[in-house]
Formats: structure tokens, sequence, C-alpha cells
């Protein structure tokens, strides 16, 4: 594994930015200039490939830019399009012509001034018209190199190619096209440099790729479809009735009344208003249920995942095709997802925490997005192995009354305000303000703890650390020791009047939605748990350092600090 | 590795180490920062309290909102920064940071001394009077990842910053073996 200390920030040797477009020319000039006599040195061997001469993006993206911009044209010109006569259309034609004169020139020189070069040590991406920008990424640093195809870039046969590496959050340089070839040859060539494969052999072996290696994974449609069918979500739907806002409601309405078919339908809705709630719940569940089959569709249609030397490699999309790499050594935390409906017939869905982000998946990768138990562990497996504990605890019974409590308080503060100010013409179903129902919910609660009270259990192995948690979203964290990270025990005062605990060993990698965290255990057994996992990953530490340094110990100074074999000098 | 576990080099977790308190004079700086904030709630209440000094139909008599609100905040910055003070405790271990802090949640944490990412000092404008500075310890963690360490005396914390620099891996997450 190739390491360097140099971080992933712009190199500071290279021209800062220079506000004065009429300066940025002699910039340009001074950019390439310092930059490449660094890199000029090598052999001719190892630039194998490289790609010295600074790069334009595909033409065709400027196409693609002035695709992008027009619906806010059309908005622009939007009230001129409604009412042609009218005297207030000066503004949105003034802002027509502004758009003429600055955003076309905009784009035709932001594309003019962005370049891109692959050196065997870094790319160097220079962007920006007023302030340059010169950012370069170290070869070393990448893990992962995205490439992403919507459906227009597909049609013209071109490739957004994402660049992240380890040190950021976010994706740390994006070429905005370049032609599929293009995208590919550079995955290629990074990939090459990594290796340090200056042979002249990894040209053909690149060809080969696709075809020699092992596939572990991948769905056909019927499989993506059924993976679909159990993903049920009303947030999708959410997101449909939010884009439905943008038309009129009443003017769709009203046509439909006009037609008078729906007429005998508004008149039932109107006598029986239990069975209009009982049928929009109905077109809202399956509507919620097509959805989730298309979204499902659209990402994962022809999900194919293989290995590729240390790195796991996967491809899915329907419209937008998006290839993407997952190295193994950066996987730190194992996610096994499922649902009440998919645990019900076997089926999970297997994602991993990596430290090179994608924001847009919250940290996380899906590795098989819907698959049967032992195929998920199998996969699993090859990714990391381990060995799944047969006996989980369970966390402390006290967990049911602390969360019963809690979301009885919680329902009581969102009820009682709106029983206080309840108008008395208003619905009062059984002499009450229909607010009171709510309390009905209560049972519901109790049930609802219980629930995840049996979900909560943990099982602290030789090998990590396994925590399952949820109801309606099950999971299964596998947490191996060499990747713990932080060490945490917590006692709210409520937990401390129960002499409760909640123990979360963190792992490196974004902030999500749900953290491994075992709440509510019995403090003694949090304690112990909390040092025996810590002595766990000292213990593999120190034995790792010695088997590898043949040192005793890491405590030295630091001129005798046995040097870690990622100190031995690559540069 | 089992031979390991018998070592008394192995540092226990839980106890054994003394467990160091922060500088006392923290406790000022707490409350200073406290009593400015306090002030920024006793002025409103101030405000309309004197605003509806005369008017006939206020809810509350005179000075009660006003008055209730300096006697809470007082209580507040005199009792808080004691309960926070004693709650907080901790120590630099050969292999790790451990810390307890927290009053109304109480937390413990160990911060293994090779994943910390990098170590700051820094000090406001108030610890500066007190010559006290804070350690801030960098970990790429997925939540909480900023480990602090208030209220130490800053020369202090510069050897504290400067002794946990010499285990700072180059790079904490690419270390393949280890």
């Amino acid at each position: 594994m190739p390491s360097s200390s140099s971080h992933a920030e712009p190199d500071p040797s290279s021209v800062p930015s220079d506000a004065a477009s009429r300066d940025a020319s002699s910039a340009d000039e001074a950019a390439n200039g310092s930059a490449p006599d660094a890199d000029a040195a090598p052999a001719p061997s190892t630039t194998l490939g490289a790609i010295h001469e600074p790069q334009r993006l595909h033409p065709l993206t400027l196409l693609l830019r002035v695709g992008a911009s027009l619906p806010a044209l059309v908005l622009i010109l939007f009230p001129l399009l409604r009412n042609p006569d009218s005297t207030e259309n000066v503004t949105s034609l003034v802002l027509a012509v502004m758009y003429g004169v600055f955003a076309l020139p905009a784009i035709l020189l932001q594309y003019w001034r962005f370049s891109y070069r692959i050196t065997p040590k870094q790319i160097v991406i220079q962007s920006g018209v007023l302030t340059r920008k010169n950012r370069s990424i170290p070869i070393e640093r990448i893990q992962n190199i995205q490439i992403e195809r919507n459906l227009v870039a597909r049609v013209l046969g071109l490739a957004k190619v994402k660049i992240e590496t380890a040190g950021s959050s976010s994706t740390e340089g994006s070429l905005e096209y370049v032609s599929v070839a293009e995208a590919r040859k550079i995955r290629q060539v990074v990939r090459s440099f990594q290796r340090g494969a200056t042979d002249a052999d990894a040209a053909p072996e690149a060809e080969a790729e696709e075809a020699a290696v092992e596939t572990l994974f991948d769905m056909p449609l019927r499989r993506v479809l059924l993976s679909g069918a159990f993903r049920f979500s009303l947030l999708y739907l959410a997101v449909i009735f939010s884009v439905l806002e943008f038309f009129n409601p009443e003017t769709l309405m009203q046509r439909f009344m006009q037609a008078g078919r729906l007429e005998w339908l508004s008149g039932l809705v109107l006598r029986h208003p239990a069975l209009a709630i009982l049928a929009t719940v109905l077109v809202a569940v399956v509507l919620g249920w097509i959805s989730g089959i298309a979204v499902h569709l659209a990402r994962y249609y022809n999900f194919r995942l293989w290995l590729d030397g240390d790195k796991l490699r996967k491809r899915h999309g329907l419209f937008t095709v998006t290839e993407g790499t997952i190295p193994l050594d950066k996987v730190q935390t194992l996610i096994l997802r499922t649902n009440p409906f998919m645990r019900a017939f076997g089926w999970y869905e297997l994602k991993v925490q990596t430290i090179g982000i994608d924001v847009e998946e919250q940290g996380h990768r899906v590795i098989a997005p819907f698959a049967s138990a032992e195929r998920i562990l199998e996969l699993a497996r090859r990714v990391r192995t381990f060995d799944l504990p047969d006996a989980f605890a369970h966390v402390s019974r006290l967990t049911i009354r602390r969360r019963f409590f809690r979301y009885t308080i919680v329902l009581t503060a969102l009820l009682l305000p709106t029983v206080y100010f309840w108008p008395a013409d208003w619905l009062h179903p059984g002499g009450v303000a229909l607010p009171w129902w709510g309390f009905g919910l209560v049972p519901f609660i109790l049930g609802w703890a219980v629930l995840q009270y049996r979900n909560h259990t943990y099982a602290a192995g030789d090998d990590g650390f396994y925590i399952r948690r949820g109801v309606l979203s099950h999971y299964l964290w596998i947490v191996p020791v060499d990747k713990f990270h932080v060490f945490h025990v917590t006692a709210s005062i409520f937990q401390q009047r129960l002499g409760l605990k909640t123990l979360f060993v963190d792992t490196a990698g974004a902030a999500g939605f749900a953290y491994p965290e075992v709440i509510d255990v019995p403090g003694d057994e949090a304690d112990t748990q909390f040092t025996s996992l810590y002595r766990r990953f000292q213990q593999l530490y120190r034995a790792r350092v010695e088997t590898s340094t043949g040192a005793p110990d890491t405590r030295l100074p630091p001129e005798e600090r046995p040097r870690l074999p990622t100190d031995t000098p690559t540069d | 590795m089992s031979t390991d576990a018998s070592e008394p080099a192995l540092s226990d977790v839980a106890a054994g180490e003394p467990i160091r308190s922060l500088d006392p004079s923290i406790r000022s700086v707490w409350m200073i920062k406290m009593a400015g904030l306090s002030v920024l709630l006793f002025l409103p209440a101030l405000f309309y309290d004197l605003t509806h000094l005369f008017s006939p139909d206020s809810w509350l008599p005179f000075g009660v909102l006003s008055g209730t609100v300096l006697v809470g905040a007082t209580l507040y910055c005199l009792a808080w920064p004691r309960l926070r003070y004693r709650a907080w405790g901790f120590a630099l271990r050969p292999e790790e940071i451990y810390m307890e802090h927290g009053v109304l949640q109480h937390v413990r944490t160990v911060v293994p001394l090779r994943r910390i990412q990098h170590v700051d000092v820094s000090q406001d404008l108030i610890e500066r009077e007190f010559a006290l500075g804070r350690l801030i310890v960098h970990t790429a963690g997925s939540r909480s990842s900023d480990v602090v360490i208030p209220g130490l005396p800053l020369p202090e914390a510069e050897e504290i910053r400067d002794k946990i620099k010499r285990f700072i891996l180059e790079d904490p997450l690419i270390e393949e073996p280890v």
C-alpha cells in the first residue's frame, strides 16, 4: 500500500488564485510551467499513460451546460410567454438579454478555463474564470474514481468523473464531462500509477479486466423488481407529491369534475368520510409501493459487483449508470439492513461504511441491495472475515419503561396544546375533542417499546462488536476490532437513576442517521464491555506492532519509536 | 496475545491511574461566560417589566419576571460551574486519553492515541485572562469526532499536545497492518 504524508489539499506551490481575469492568461502560463517541472524528472517509463498536456473537457459539455441553464431562461421568460401584451415584461426581457450577455459567455469561459492533467504523482485540475483555482490531488490519496453517466450523457457518449479521497468528506474533484473512453482511461492511468505498475503490460491487462474478473454479485431484472417491491417507501411518495405541488391541483380537479366521471365518487366520499380515509391510505400504499419499485429499478438496474484485486467495483443504474470502487481495506463497518417484510421472507441488504465518503449515500456504500441471508453473509465474508456470534445479549428490560415514558411524554406534549386550542365547532367524536382520541395510541407505544427492546441486542466477539437494532429498519452492525476508533460510555440523568448506560464504539467515517450504539445496558455490564472492548483493541494493536516491527512496545522515545509499516519510505 | 493480558503494563480503563481535574480557575471562566449569557436573558425580561410598569392589564406584578430570571441565573452561574468542574476528569495514559465529564449526560471516553488525526491548542479571550488553554483532539470518528479538554494551563496543554504528537501516525486511516 503506497502512502505518503502529503495531504489532499491544494498544492501550496501552485499559483495562488488570481482575481483579475486579464492577468489570468499569464497566471495560466505560470501554472502550466511550474508544476510539470517537478514531474518531468522521472524516467520515460513512468510517463506511460500520463496526461501531461492540460486537457479540456469534452466539447459537448458546452451543449449540456447550456441545456442545463435553459430552465432558468424559461423561468425568466415565463411572464412574457403567459401574457405577451403586458407592460411588465420589460424586466423579464432585460433579464433575458442579461442571460444572453452574461450567462452564455460565462459558460463558454468556464469551459475555456477548465483544464486537467494527470501526472504520475497527482491529478491537477485548474478552473475558474475570475478566481483561478488550482487543485492537485495526490494519486496515492485517491480512494475512488467514480464514473457517472446520466441519460443525456449516455446519449452523447459522455461521462462524469468524480475523484474521491479519504481526507475529505465530499468529492475532491469532478470532471464534467469527458468522453467515456477518456473516463476509463483516466481511471486506468490512475490505477496503474497507484499500483506502481510502470511496465508496459498494464494496459492490455486493463482491456481484458472486465471479462477476466470474478463477478461477486449481480441482480437480474426480476430480482431488482422484487427488491423494489419490498422497499415500500412513503418518502418517494412525498417527493412525488411535492413535485405535483407545482401543478395547480384545483384546476386538475375541476377538469376531472367537469368530465362528470367522478361525480358518483365525490358523492360517496361526502357520505362516508371513513371510506374516503381508507381509500386515501390504500392509494398511498399502492403509490408508495409502485414508486419504491420504480426508484429501485432506476437505481439498481443491471447491478453488478465484482472483485478487482483488493478493490470491489460495482456498476448499476437504468438512466444514470454509476461505476464505483470500494477499496477493501477502507471498509470500516459492515451493515446488514432489513425491514420486517424483507425479514419475513429472508431478504437482506448489505452496506459498508468506508472512509472515502460518498455524500449521496450518507457515507455508506451498498454492496448488495437485495439478497438472501446466506448469500449476504457469504458476500460479507468476502469483504471481511468475521464470526457471527451465536448468542446475542439483550439490553436491560428497563429500556422498555424508559422508551414508553419518553414516547408517551412526547405524545402528550404534542396532543395537549391541540386539545387546548381545538375549536368547539370542529370534530368531537364521542363528545370529546378529536385529539383526546390520540391517547388511544398509548398501548401501541408500549408495543413499540417492547418491539424495540426485542430487536436491540449485542454481542462482543473476539473479532468485533456486533449490534442489532431497529424495528422498521432493522440493522446489524459488524464493527471489526481493528476499526475501533473512539470508545464512549454515557449515562443521562434518567439512565443514572435506573443504573443504565449507553455504549458506543465509534469508527471512522461520515456522520449518518443511525449509529451502532447499545442503549440502556446495565451499568456494570456496560463498564465491563467498555473495558474488554478497549483491551481487545489494545492487544490486537500491540500484537501487530510487535509482529511487524519486532519491537516490544510502542511506548518509546520518538527516535526509537518503531516505524510502522506505513512509514516505510515511499518518497 | 493471551500472555499480554497478564502484563501489568496493560493500563486499566476503568480505574487505577490517577484521574486529573481541570485547572480550578476554569470555574471562573465558565462563570463569566454563563453570566454573559444570563445577561442576554435578563435584559429582555427587564425590558418587559419596565415597559409594562404602569399598564393595568399586566399579568405579573412588577419585578417578578426579571427577579425570577435574575435569581435563577445567579444560582445557575454559581452552581453549574462547580458541578461541571466536579464532573470533569481526564488522564493521559501511555496509549490513550481517558476523560469523563458531563453533569446531566455523564460521558466517559477513551481515545486511543493512534487514532488521533491532529491536536490543537486554542484559547479564547476570557481563557487568555486566566492563562488557560483548551486541547482539541481531532479524530476521524463518525460522531463527535472532536474531543475537547478545556481548562488546562496553557503550557501544560502545549506539553500534552507535544506528547500526543509523537504518536500521531502519518495517516491513521491508511495504516494497513496496524
